[in-house]
């Protein structure tokens, strides 16, 4: 008996060990991500893998905006980016946008730029290693333009690693271990360029002339980029870069690049048949503090525009259902509590105001008077005073289009419903008003500190919220385009009539007359008006600060070294925040480069610093 | 037969309505649901009634049981060895037993006494004296798969009976009721919040940098599972399991310790009783901010602040603003109130325990079941946690060598809370977590009369001020969890000394979570508009969310015990074992509900909607052994092992093998010592052990599989599908590995009144895992980066256990010390490590801080310090370096301060019952920890609009006017709010944790109520601390948004035995 029950006891036992209740215990499956090896099979799955690259790279365009803080017209006073989220502009997120003291606050930013290299490297890596050699005939031809793609934006983000960094370590395939790049060096910027130049040329050659959907690109995007990179390399040459060592200047070098620009964004300009939004007509306008009618500019920087041909190369967006997140927050960002609960992070500063010429002459109006209403009775009447709406009478289309002043009106909106015009009044916030007999709530924003809010990339319709913007962020516009030509030229052959006439069709937009000839009579002087155009045409664009940098302007702008450096004020006359104030030169060669994030180089030995950053 | 179950069934018939009709019990707050509990127990009593048998009789025999010094003993149950004819003694000790004849053996059995059998002898009065000291050999202590003798245990375990000391006090879970009771287990209460309450548990200091340094708990042989959702009433012992011998049969999750939970079973009762436990208490904060609630003054602290560097013409508030306010409040509070927030949004709250149980058994089956309802009202408005359990503990001999048994346990809960930290709330995303500092008085709560919640009216005021009011009311949470534990075993002794038995474990759950905020909008009283602050907006919506899960597991185990010879003592234990878990969730949420009463997700309109779901499996396979020797009752030797596979890690790394050896030495068991030291000490044993264990608990479970994630795109107005690759696998990826070594001596004096246990410990945590450092070119798109195993990480330290008890005439007496002391010290770590308060060489994060030199008063102050931005009024730091500048570098590294947890932790227990009465006291302290006092609370730079100043921001800040202010200025340099030793605070503190007075009934007033004990107890929960933390708690970490104190709590407890 015991026998048979010891048996009965081993054998139930050693049934146990050998094979348990569940056989596949150990083998665990994920029930919602894909098998790394399931993937690769065909023309589909590339499209798929560069869909996930699209989707890095915007992350790392499509917050430039922010960037504009660099400069001297936008203040951007924090961020709507949350931390450790990729699709909310993690990138972005913790970093510096004062004109000065921001070049050591980019490392997350690099880190994210070289997140969207890798992406890029996996789709092209794996086209050419799996697919590519198979292929032929049609799909030849797609996996070929899903490959120019990624190689576009591969040299997007390496163009735009160098503008801040220069010289920077180049990763060019697939990477499988860690120790492959750990002692990675940095490389001239000559090589990388060189490298870059390499991928557009490849998307130049295979991209079809019109992008596969709004958000994918094509031939003209890739030709405007390349365009770029002359354009900043002929300024570099020209202009030097002292701050990164080894870097000389070269006339001859830059005239070729200028020239090769030239060519670039003339192709853009003349082989596609694009043209400015609406054909760069100004459109209507409505009275001074009405906003019923509002200027073609304000629809170019609403979904209103997405797909348009203006956009030579966007990042595109979607809002509700979209899941997980795929929205942009530029409402967020540019507008205050009133529409959707948004928090002002970006704001005109006082000074872009006075910089928005007449539609009567085409030229600056006289510059306007702080003054303070509380202290003042009479601020709100007196001519030319900051505070009086009709101060901003006849000026540019652009202007209403772009910010708002006292007594400007927009549509306020909540859970994604109109509530309405409000009228926004600096100082007055969220405050009962009656204008013309009519009761309203006065916008509202902790965010202003100028005297203005923007109302470009503020949508004026319900329907989605703060976070759910729709619009296709342009990553290159065509208006740019055009005033990176007229540099171009005027760089190798002063003003040309073609490179006027181009101006002339930006500033059209604007409602304003063409340029008076001796807006263009000298290198100079036209010079300054296409800075005047790209100040006011790309205001919130995040492209100035690279102006700024690339032209050796920081000093023209701000004062030299040790001066008492520049206040930054409001619409009543009260100082805000001066910058440049006894600054050392150190400071501003920092503000030229960026600085190499130094926890890598506590890793990785073979990593230079920049100088300014030692 | 039939006529014998009749008779039992008859007699609870009769017993119960007898007891329960008497209305005794109906205390109106609780009536349906004592009522509910009442029934069930009824029910149930009644259903195992039918399981008793009787006998007929012909003898009777009396007698008195007494203890030590001649008390009668009371409760004292007496058995006819054999059968189950028993009865118990009264308050007089007496007993009277009826027997078929004066033949046989009585076995007299008390709790904490043993069993002592009694030859009858054609005895007809047997009076016996039972000692403590019978017990002590007896003594069983539960450790992993079994139980073992208490004399003979080997490893560093310690035990928590949860008897009436613990049940009685208004602890709201069994973590928190854990403090201070057992040395080395550091349970650290982080905030009172009603259903937030529990205790974190932390076994011998940091085991791993990962997070994961909890210990594995286990109730019933199944682990994983939630403690805190056990009732109190229904846990009969806590074991501790602290070193590698007695936790390695745990293994790869064992390295942070094991906490075992036994459930009751009505093993060993002769006798059923029905027992009603009931604890009502009234919870009050133990410490609280002091919020101005005077909104005038509050402004001219912000007129104070900006006058630091603003114009008066450019300041937000003006003068007459500021008037106008403190004039007309006081006539009109509707439209200028000065509201006192902390009044508004906090009560008193209450915690309610009721619990009902029936246990009984008899030679053949023995049961225990018991229904409870815990209920806490929190100490903010619509904070409640409401419990539910029920529990059914069932064991029956199949035959003379086979058992057989379940558990079934169900909980269900309801949770309702408005911020997941009560007044705040750590997610990022809920931007309402961070806003209590922005509370200001100006904001009118609610206004009865219109419906409308109020917002900002000040002139130049924040619109985005807040109203906590509003969201305490409008935005709240709910959750609804159901859990079931069930347990079935079955064992067999096919020989003597080999029991094969089966485990079989299902625990099931299912959450259900759903918010449905009320639409509402900041009203203007003074202009009688709404505001632009929209608080919740119209379209609000539904939220639902289903998490679902069950966990199995399955336990095969062979045990075999033989004894050769006199003296050599085997025993031998292997067990397999599969853990398997699956876990389910499924959410969605529409936006504009139909109707604000409504909360499920159709109730809403189907225009905006989104959708979630996902589910994950792990499994776990493991072959554990055991081998125990006792040689002479004076020699121990015990080796563990267990293997552990793992669904986590890749096939190669997926095994880990956890060894441990165990020796120990019962000296004074050896004649040599023994006649030197019998006179005091009555046992003496030294213990040593060695071993491994492990910890999987920072990886997750499919982080180790080569996947692709998502990352989409928008084209055309469309998502698109986009895959990334995210995952660079560490292939070699395994277990952290902790390796302890334990020397414990234990001692027992003057027949074993003074009891003494000392540990000394070295724990070695290896290959520690963490994300890789991944250069920068990767660590955006490899992320998180793939884990390795890195770093090492030492805790040595010291546990002492003394208790003393002792009895005076009828004073009964006890006295306990524990105290523990761990320092940790991070030995390796292969990457680099920046400045900062984690280095090679130090406690893990130690204290990092810069060295003030006080206040600065004049300028000549500032001009003698090392220039830094300074004015008086703001905080100097010392230049260390002696650079000219303030850096990082001037920091100072405290190599013995650790910032984030005590290295001491003592407690004093004390108990003395006299008579009927009887008190209890725990006082509990910890020491050897500093942190910042810096929150957003005490704030001096405040925000230029909607800060919430306390009135600490008035009196205790410097200015000209308050040369000695404790704070630095308003508005002054930024460096006055860095971690400097100015804000540093010394975290020791010293707490009355528990405080009781009870009184028992004397029996013979009760007794004809049928009633055989009556209890009544009242009790104080942290009823002082004694700290110099200038915060809410010392106990809890540094959060720079907390607010929730724990609680201090009254109560009134009654024990009613029938």
């Amino acid at each position: 008996m015991n026998y048979k029950a010891l048996f009965a006891c081993i054998a139930i036992g050693s049934t146990l060990l050998l094979n348990g209740c569940r056989k596949d215990l150990l083998e665990a499956i994920p029930t919602t991500e894909l098998a790394q090896n399931l993937f690769w099979n065909n023309e589909a799955d590339a499209t798929i893998a560069l869909m996930g690259a699209y989707s890095a790279t915007r992350a790392v365009f499509n917050r430039d905006y922010y960037l504009d803080g660099h400069a001297e017209f936008t203040r951007v006073r924090g961020t709507s980016a949350t931390n450790g989220n990729l699709l909310r502009g993690d990138a972005y997120q913790g970093a510096n946008y004062n004109p000065t003291g921001y070049g050591a606050s980019f490392d997350k930013y690099y880190r994210y730029l070289y997140g969207a290299v890798n992406r890029t490297n996996y789709v092209i890596d794996n086209i050419n290693r799996r697919l590519l050699p198979a292929a032929q005939g049609k799909s030849l031809t797609n996996l070929e333009t899903i490959l120019g793609e990624a190689r576009l934006l591969r040299g997007m983000v390496y163009f735009r690693l160098i503008s801040m960094w220069g010289d920077v370590p180049y990763l060019g395939r697939e990477v499988f271990s860690n120790e492959e790049v750990a002692m990675l060096p940095r490389i001239p910027m000559k090589d990388v360029r060189d490298s870059i130049l390499a991928d557009f040329d490849y998307a130049i050659a295979k991209l079809p002339a019109k992008g596969e959907g709004i958000g994918r690109s094509g031939r003209p995007a890739a030709l405007a980029f390349r365009g770029k990179l002359h354009l900043y390399w002929g300024s570099w040459k020209k202009n030097g870069w002292p701050e990164l060592a080894g870097f000389t200047t070269n006339s001859a070098e830059a005239q070729a690049s200028f020239t090769a620009a030239a060519a670039d964004f003339k192709s853009v300009i003349n082989d596609f048949g694009l043209t400015l939004f609406r054909n760069g007509e100004p459109g209507n306008i409505d009275a001074l503090g009405e906003a019923n009618i509002l200027p073609n500019y304000y629809d170019l920087f609403t979904p209103r525009a997405n797909g348009n041909p203006e956009m030579v190369m966007a990042f595109s967006h979607l809002g509700i259902p979209a899941n997980p997140s795929q929205g942009e927050e530029l409402m967020r960002d540019f507008s205050g509590r009133t529409i959707e609960g948004s928090q002002c992070w970006v704001s005109p500063r006082y000074e872009i105001a006075d910089r928005y010429q007449l539609v009567a002459t085409g030229e600056f109006a006289p510059k306007m008077v702080q003054l303070n209403p509380t202290t003042n009775t009479a601020a709100r009447t007196i001519v030319n005073s900051a505070v009086n709406p009709n101060t901003y009478a006849g000026r540019d289309y652009r202007m209403k289009a772009s910010i708002m002043w006292d007594f400007e009106k927009t549509i306020g909106l909540a859970a994604l419903k109109s509530t309405g015009f409000s009228p926004f009044i600096y100082q007055t916030w969220a405050a009962n008003v009656t204008i013309n007999g009519v009761r309203y709530i006065s916008y509202n924003t902790d965010g202003s500190n100028s005297g203005y809010v923007f109302r470009k990339f503020v949508r004026n319709y319900e329907g989605l919220g703060r976070s759910e913007g729709d619009f296709a962020w342009p990553a290159m516009r065509l208006a740019d385009v055009f005033l990176m030509y007229a540099e171009a030229t005027n760089e190798v052959l002063g003003p040309q009539a073609d490179a006027v006439e181009l101006v002339n069709r930006v500033r059209r937009r604007g409602n304003l007359p063409p340029l008076k000839a001796e807006r263009f009579a000298s290198y100079q002087t036209f010079f300054n008006a296409i800075e005047q155009e790209r100040i006011i045409e790309l205001v919130g664009e995040g492209q100035r600060g690279f102006d700024l940098r690339r032209w050796r302007a920081i000093e023209r702008v701000w004062g030299a070294p040790g001066t008492a450096g520049v206040w930054r004020q409001d619409s009543w006359g009260a100082n805000q925040q001066r910058f440049f104030q006894n600054t050392d030169d150190r400071t501003y060669q920092q503000n030229y480069i960026f600085r190499i994030p130094p926890g890598e180089r506590d890793i990785n030995p073979n990593l230079t610093q920049n100088t300014p950053w030692f | 037969m039939t006529k014998l179950i009749q008779r039992g069934f008859l007699k609870a018939n009769l017993l119960l309505p007898r007891q329960y009709n008497n209305g005794r019990f109906h205390l109106p707050p609780f009536n349906t649901l004592f009522k509910k509990a009442v029934s069930s127990a009824y029910f149930m009593a009644a259903l195992f009634f039918l399981c008793f048998t009787q006998m007929s009789f012909a003898a009777t025999i009396n007698g008195t049981v007494t203890g030590t010094g001649g008390t009668p003993l009371a409760g004292v149950s007496v058995n006819l060895k054999g059968t189950t004819t028993g009865a118990s003694t009264n308050a007089e000790g007496r007993y009277s037993i009826a027997v078929p004849e004066l033949s046989g053996t009585l076995v007299f059995s008390f709790i904490g006494y043993g069993n002592i059998e009694m030859a009858i002898n054609g005895r007809s009065t047997v009076n016996i004296e039972m000692t403590e000291a019978a017990s002590q050999l007896n003594d069983v202590v539960v450790v992993g798969y079994g139980r073992q003798k208490k004399v003979n245990l080997v490893g560093s375990v310690s035990t928590v009976t949860v008897d009436e000391k613990l049940t009685n006090r208004a602890v709201p879970n069994i973590s928190s009721g854990l403090a201070g009771l057992v040395p080395g287990l550091a349970a650290v209460q982080n905030s009172g919040m009603a259903g937030n309450n529990t205790a974190s548990l932390v076994i011998r200091g940091l085991g791993s940098v990962n997070g994961g340094s909890g210990p594995l708990l286990v109730v019933d042989g199944m682990p994983d599972v939630d403690i805190n959702r056990i009732n109190i009433n229904d846990i009969e012992t806590v074991t501790v399991l602290k070193d590698a011998s007695s936790a390695s049969v745990y293994g790869s999750r064992a390295a942070n310790g094991v906490i075992l939970i036994t459930t009751r079973t009505g093993k060993g009762q002769r006798k059923t009783s029905l027992n009603y436990t009931g604890n009502m208490s009234l919870t009050t904060p133990t410490n609280s901010m002091d919020f101005m609630n005077d909104y005038a003054r509050a402004l001219t602290l912000h007129q104070h602040r900006a006058a630091v560097n603003t114009l008066p013409g450019n300041q937000n508030f003006r003068n007459g603003t500021i008037d106008q306010w403190m004039a007309l409040s006081m006539i009109d509070p509707i439209k200028y109130p000065n509201t006192d927030w902390w009044d508004v949004i906090m009560q008193n709250g209450s915690f309610q325990n009721h619990n009902v149980s029936a246990t009984g058994g008899n030679e053949n089956t023995n049961f225990f079941a018991s229904v409870g309802v815990k209920d806490e009202n929190g100490l903010q408005i619509n904070n409640t946690y409401r419990q539910y359990n029920a529990r059914f503990n069932f064991d029956a001999k199949v035959k003379s060598n086979m058992n057989v048994g379940f558990k079934f346990n169900g909980n269900w809960s309801d949770y309702k809370f408005a911020l997941s930290e009560g007044f705040t709330d750590p997610d990022p995303g809920n931007t309402a977590g961070n806003d209590m500092q922005f509370a200001i008085a100006g904001v009118l709560p609610y206004d009865p009369k219109t419906g409308y919640f109020g917002g900002v009216m000040a002139y130049g005021e924040d619109p985005q001020a807040y109203n906590p009011y509003t969201l305490y009311i409008n935005n709240l949470n709910y959750t609804n969890r159901q859990e079931v534990f069930t347990n079935l075993y079955y064992d067999w002794s096919p020989v003597k000394g080999l029991t094969a038995r089966v485990d079989y474990n299902l625990n099931y759950y299912n959450q259900f979570r759903f918010t449905a905020p009320t639409p509402n909008t900041a009203y203007n009283f003074q202009t009688n508009s709404f505001g632009s602050r929209v608080y919740v907006g119209n379209n609000a919506g539904i939220s639902n969310q289903t998490n679902t899960g069950f966990k199995t597991l399955l336990n095969a185990r062979l045990s075999y015990n033989t004894k050769i010879g006199e003296n050599h003592d085997f025993t031998g234990l292997f067990v397999y074992s599969e853990e398997y878990w699956k876990d389910r969730f499924q959410g969605s949420s529409r936006n504009d509900r139909l109707y604000p009463t409504l909360q499920e997700v159709d109730a809403a309109l189907t225009d905006i909607q989104s959708t979630g779901g996902n589910s994950s499996v792990e499994g776990l396979r493991s072959y554990i052994g055991r081998f125990n020797y006792v040689g002479y009752n004076k020699y121990l030797l015990e080796a563990n092992f267990r293997v552990d596979g793992s669904s986590k890690f890749l096939e190669g790394s997926r095994f880990g093998f956890f060894p441990s050896v165990a020796v120990g030495w019962r000296f004074t068991e050896e004649e040599f010592i023994r006649k030197h030291t019998n006179s005091f000490l009555s046992n003496g044993k030294l213990r040593l052990s060695y071993g491994s264990l492990g910890n999987n608990s920072g990886v997750g479970r499919y982080e180790q599989q080569e996947t692709l994630n998502t990352l989409l795109y928008a084209v055309n107005g469309g998502v698109q599908r986009g895959f990334v690759n995210n995952k660079m696998i560490n292939r070699f990826l395994s277990w952290e590995t902790t390796t302890v070594l334990n020397a414990g001596l234990d001692l027992q004096f003057f027949n074993n009144k003074l009891t003494v246990a000392a540990d000394y410990y070295d724990r070695l945590t290896t290959g520690m895992n963490r994300p890789s450092q991944f250069s920068i070119l990767l660590a955006a798109a490899y992320s998180p980066a793939p884990r390795v195993n890195i770093g090492d990480l030492r805790n040595r330290g010291v546990e002492l256990d003394v208790n003393w008890s002792d009895r005076v005439g009828k004073l009964k007496y006890g006295v306990g010390i524990n105290a523990s002391y761990n320092v940790n010290k991070l030995e390796k770590w292969n990457q680099f490590l920046g400045r900062g308060n984690i280095f090679l060489g130090m406690p893990y994060q130690y204290v990092y801080a810069f060295i003030d030199r006080g206040i600065a008063q004049t300028w000549q102050d500032v001009y003698n310090a090392a220039p830094q931005g300074a004015s008086p009024g703001d905080v100097l730091r010392e230049d260390l370096n002696g650079d000219g500048r303030i850096t990082g570098e001037d920091q100072k590294a405290f190599r013995n301060t650790q910032q984030e947890r005590p290295t001491t932790n003592f407690a004093l227990n004390g108990s003395a019952s006299y008579k009927g009465f009887d008190v209890v006291l725990l006082l509990q302290g910890a020491a050897g920890r500093k942190d910042y006092w810096l929150n957003n609370y005490n704030n001096t730079n405040f925000g230029t609009q909607r800060y919430a100043s306390t009135y600490d921001h008035l009196n205790k800040t410097w200015s000209v006017e308050n040369r000695g202010g404790e704070w630095p200025r308003l508005g002054g340099s930024g460096s006055n709010r860095t971690n400097s030793t100015f804000w540093l605070d010394d975290m020791s503190y010293l707490r009355v944790k528990n405080v009781q007075l009870g009184y028992t009934i004397p029996n013979n007033l009760i007794k004809r109520f049928g009633i055989t004990n009556l209890r009544l107890v009242g009790s104080a929960e942290n009823l002082v601390t004694f700290t110099k933390f200038r915060g809410l708690d010392p106990e809890g970490q540094g959060d720079d948004n907390s607010l929730y104190p724990i609680n201090k709590s009254y109560s009134l407890a009654i024990n009613l035995t029938f």
